[in-house]
């Protein structure tokens, strides 16, 4: 032994250094038991004599001897017909445990080794595959089948008949897997899949759900609005002296008509919309207060819409007005001017208080 | 005395006060409540008898023993004769004059709580002597008194025409409710955590460790809640049919109704979307209070605590959290629901909503006070330059705010991993202390702001209108 105490990983790795052929072997592993007692002494005085190989090879040696049952033994004869000796793929775990169990008993191996004369090379995977699965449970065999090989009274330990050991289920024949099967008969093409049930539900339910998104879209631009026209006439401006607030179209279409000279000094008539510009309640215009204040946050506005109170950041907004051609005044609320944008300039959003 | 009777002698008595204070029907039903602090009490007599406890008369009234079941009994005989007079006398409003709130007490009251920089210092000082007499809160006997207290304090305080309309307004019912519901959980916190702090000063594992016998699922804990369930349901339909739902006018977008108040358990966002922009107050806040509650696991490395009641052992955890709940939390409901009036002014508990109470709320932004206390105007492009003229002068005029927002967030928890939270910083690493710290400060933004807006008006740090963006 190369390193002192060399670990089950470094063990396997160096096996399958040794032999890198092993995985690809065809033949049963369950074929190695009958020849086994051939094959102890040939692999036991081998290079790596702590090797788990070398140690199972005893064991099986000694199983052999310490009277295993007979049945793998007049099998034999059927199995022998394995292309190569069993000794060099005695290497990967599957072979360990394969062995392990040929060694045990007929329960495990009596399946296994019948299989190779039906058919050789799925029965060489059915039997490697369900043993793989149990190599963790091998461990602890390992090490019995270490210590018998110290004693030869304990020897029985690997025998059937001890209670320690049950006897292993038979080996479950591993269904065929869709990654083996080559292309061709019975692997459905795009067009099946296309057919099948689920994807016509999927389809269908897609289908419908564009519909309803299609729909949903189409709703968002109706055909008759059921709400007031943006532009409507508010009468002369005569009707709004000098330093009011007109509430009259506050109801109806959410604007304040304002005339007052608190703006910087200018004499002007404009329309404000009723919307805080904090969170959008409508605030009341307080006559004695001279005021807007709202009922939510309690943000307050001068008369001429600048906020100085309460959290609203910025003026309320005005809308678009104008002497209409019939010396009426016209609001447009479809336009919108905010004064920290500096749109209050523009001439669309107040006419000259003069005209009242 | 029934109702046609209470209602012809309302007519008599023949008021002209719009607003009467006491009413016989408020009186009648006064004096159910007293009744039932009656029955209370008298429960609580029995089990005072039971266990026993005596105390010592004073020298000059004879020196002697005796139970304290004696003063309980005495409390509660007082309690039954005081609801017999409202029952039998609710038609005589002035034979009951000694049990209504005295108006100088209302007015001091009203003077505690009718400002909100008040309210605020009386929340957060009640809040404080909370913990540093928790020992002393955590008495059954004292829980009762102030349970009894608070009781009496509300029948008197319903003697009141304007306290009626806020209190027993069908909304804010379960308010009422809730209060007494969180003032019993905070004190059987103290309760249990008293007693392993105790149990843990004497080398004592948690009670909870010794009783932690185990029950089945079923049927122990299924049998339990469905009685729960039961129980619940059975409260909320008889609540549907004695109180009706406060159903409005139908919405109208240009009608704001005043106050417009939130549903109850929003008010502290409400209350929080005064001080800040709706989508700090309204989005980043509650988003943070949300991912800082689901960060607390990852934050805290204090194991002690797991599993059982305790204070001494998570100090820091449990002030902190209890700072956030009552007095920023649940002390925002009660003030958004029961002192915030028309106009969102804020109104005593005793005082007339008055839609026209003038308080002066001017604001000024941080830009304002540093520019203008420098003797400048505020740095302004000229007028009709686009986007890109614009924006550097809004950057300049308002970069003291990103300082400032900048040093309080990115300086400030720096200072105090190498301050205060030394200890901390060295158990949670760089990462874990900046979230922390950052949560932390965040949580502490928002009195900040408020002792910040009344003191000095300030509105926003940081004031941006054109890019919809102000802190």
């Amino acid at each position: 032994m190369s390193e002192p105490k060399p670990s089950t990983a470094d063990i396997l790795a160096k096996i399958r250094a040794a032999k890198p052929s092993v995985g690809s072997d065809a033949p049963a592993p369950a074929t190695e038991t009958p020849t086994a007692e051939a094959a102890a002494p040939k692999v036991a005085p081998a290079a790596k004599p702590g090797s788990t190989g070398d140690i199972l090879a005893a064991i099986r040696a000694q199983g052999a001897k310490s009277g295993a049952p007979a049945a793998p033994a007049t099998e034999a004869p059927k199995t022998t017909a394995a292309p190569k000796p069993a000794a060099p793929k005695l290497g990967s775990t599957a072979d360990i445990l394969a062995a392990i169990r040929a060694a045990k008993g007929g329960a495990a191996a009596g399946p296994a080794s019948d299989a190779p004369t039906a058919k050789a090379a799925p029965a060489a995977k059915s039997a490697s595959v369900p043993a793989s699965s149990g190599a963790k449970l091998s461990v602890e065999e390992m090490l019995k089948a270490v210590r018998g090989e110290k004693s030869a009274e304990t020897t029985a330990i690997v025998s059937p008949t001890t209670p320690v050991k049950p006897a292993l289920p038979p080996i479950p024949v591993k269904p065929p897997s869709a990654k083996d099967k080559k292309a061709g008969t019975d692997r459905r093409s795009f067009v099946a899949i296309c057919f099948t049930p689920l994807f016509f539900a999927f389809a269908l339910m897609a289908a419908t759900s564009l519909n309803w998104l299609l729909a949903l879209a189409r709703f968002m631009f109706p055909n008759v609005l059921v709400e007031p026209p943006t532009k409507f006439k508010i009468g002369p401006a005569s009707d709004y002296p000098l330093g009011g607030v007109s509430t009259k179209w506050l109801a109806a279409r959410g604007v304040w008509i304002v005339h007052t000279d608190q703006y910087k000094g200018q004499n002007l008539i404009y329309a404000l919309a009723s919307v805080c510009t904090h969170l959008g309640c409508t605030p009341n215009w307080l006559e004695g207060e001279q005021k807007y204040k709202c009922p939510c946050h309690g943000s307050g506005f001068y008369i001429n819409g600048v906020n100085f109170e309460g959290p609203a950041p910025r003026p309320l907004e005005r809308v678009g007005i104008k002497l209409a051609s019939d010396g009426q005044l016209e609001v447009d609320k479809s336009v919108k001017f905010q004064e920290e944008m500096g749109q209050w300039a523009d001439s669309n959003s107040f006419v000259d208080g003069t005209l009242a | 005395m029934n109702a046609l009777s209470l209602m012809t002698s309302c007519l008599t008595l023949g008021s002209t006060d719009p607003h009467p204070n006491v009413t016989p029907s408020v009186l009648y039903g006064l004096g159910w409540l007293y009744l039932i602090l009656f029955a209370m009490n008298s429960v609580w007599t029995w089990r005072s008898f039971h266990r026993g406890r005596h105390f010592r008369l004073p020298k000059f009234m004879g020196g002697m023993e005796m139970p304290n079941a004696v003063v309980w009994a005495m409390y509660s005989m007082a309690l039954l004769l005081v609801s017999v007079t409202h029952l039998t006398c609710a038609s005589v409003p002035e034979a009951l004059r000694w049990f209504v709130m005295p108006d100088g007490a209302k007015a001091a009251i009203d003077f505690a709580v009718a400002d909100a920089r008040r309210y605020f210092a009386v929340t957060t000082f009640g809040f404080i002597g909370m913990l540093l007499l928790r020992n002393w809160l955590a008495k059954p006997s004292v829980g009762w008194v102030l349970l009894n207290l608070s009781l009496l304090f509300l029948c008197v305080s319903l003697t009141d025409w304007d306290f009626r309309q806020i209190v027993g307004k069908p909304d804010n019912v379960p308010i009422v409710a809730m209060l007494f519901i969180v003032g019993f959980f905070t004190w059987l916190f103290f309760y249990r955590a008293n007693e392993n702090d105790r149990r843990a000063a004497l080398g004592k594992g948690p009670i909870e460790a010794e009783n932690n016998e185990k029950v089945l699922t079923w049927p122990d804990l299924v049998y339990t809640e469905m009685i729960c369930m039961i129980a619940v349901t059975a409260l909320l339909i008889l609540w549907g049919i004695a109180l009706q739902a406060p159903l409005e006018e139908p919405a109208s977008a240009v009608k704001t109704p005043n106050p417009s108040k939130a549903p109850w358990y929003f008010l502290g966002l409400q209350e929080m979307l005064v001080y800040y922009d709706p989508w700090l107050a309204g989005v980043v806040f509650p988003s943070v209070i949300l991912g800082g509650m689901m960060a607390i696991p990852y934050i805290d490395f204090n194991k002690l605590g797991n599993g059982y009641y305790t204070f001494n052992e998570r100090k820091f955890a449990i002030t902190t959290f209890m700072f956030g709940f009552l007095p920023l939390w649940v002390g925002m409901i009660i003030l958004g629901t029961f002192l915030r009036g028309p106009n969102w002014n804020v109104f005593g508990i005793y005082e007339f909503w008055d839609v026209h109470k003038l308080e002066a709320l001017n604001n000024v932004n941080l830009s304002e006070y540093f520019w203008y206390g420098l003797g400048q105007p505020l740095p302004m492009a000229p007028a009709g330059s686009d986007f890109w003229t614009q924006a550097p002068y809004i950057l300049l005029r308002e970069f003291v705010g990103f300082v400032a927002i900048g040093v309080y967030l990115g300086v400030l928890p720096m200072v105090m991993a190498m301050t205060v939270f030394k200890k901390f910083f060295l158990r949670m690493g760089f990462l874990r202390f900046m979230v922390f710290s950052n949560l932390v400060l965040m949580m502490a933004a928002l009195p900040l702001k408020m002792v910040l807006r009344w003191a000095v008006n300030l509105k926003y740090f940081v004031a941006i209108p054109e890019w919809f963006f102000n802190v």
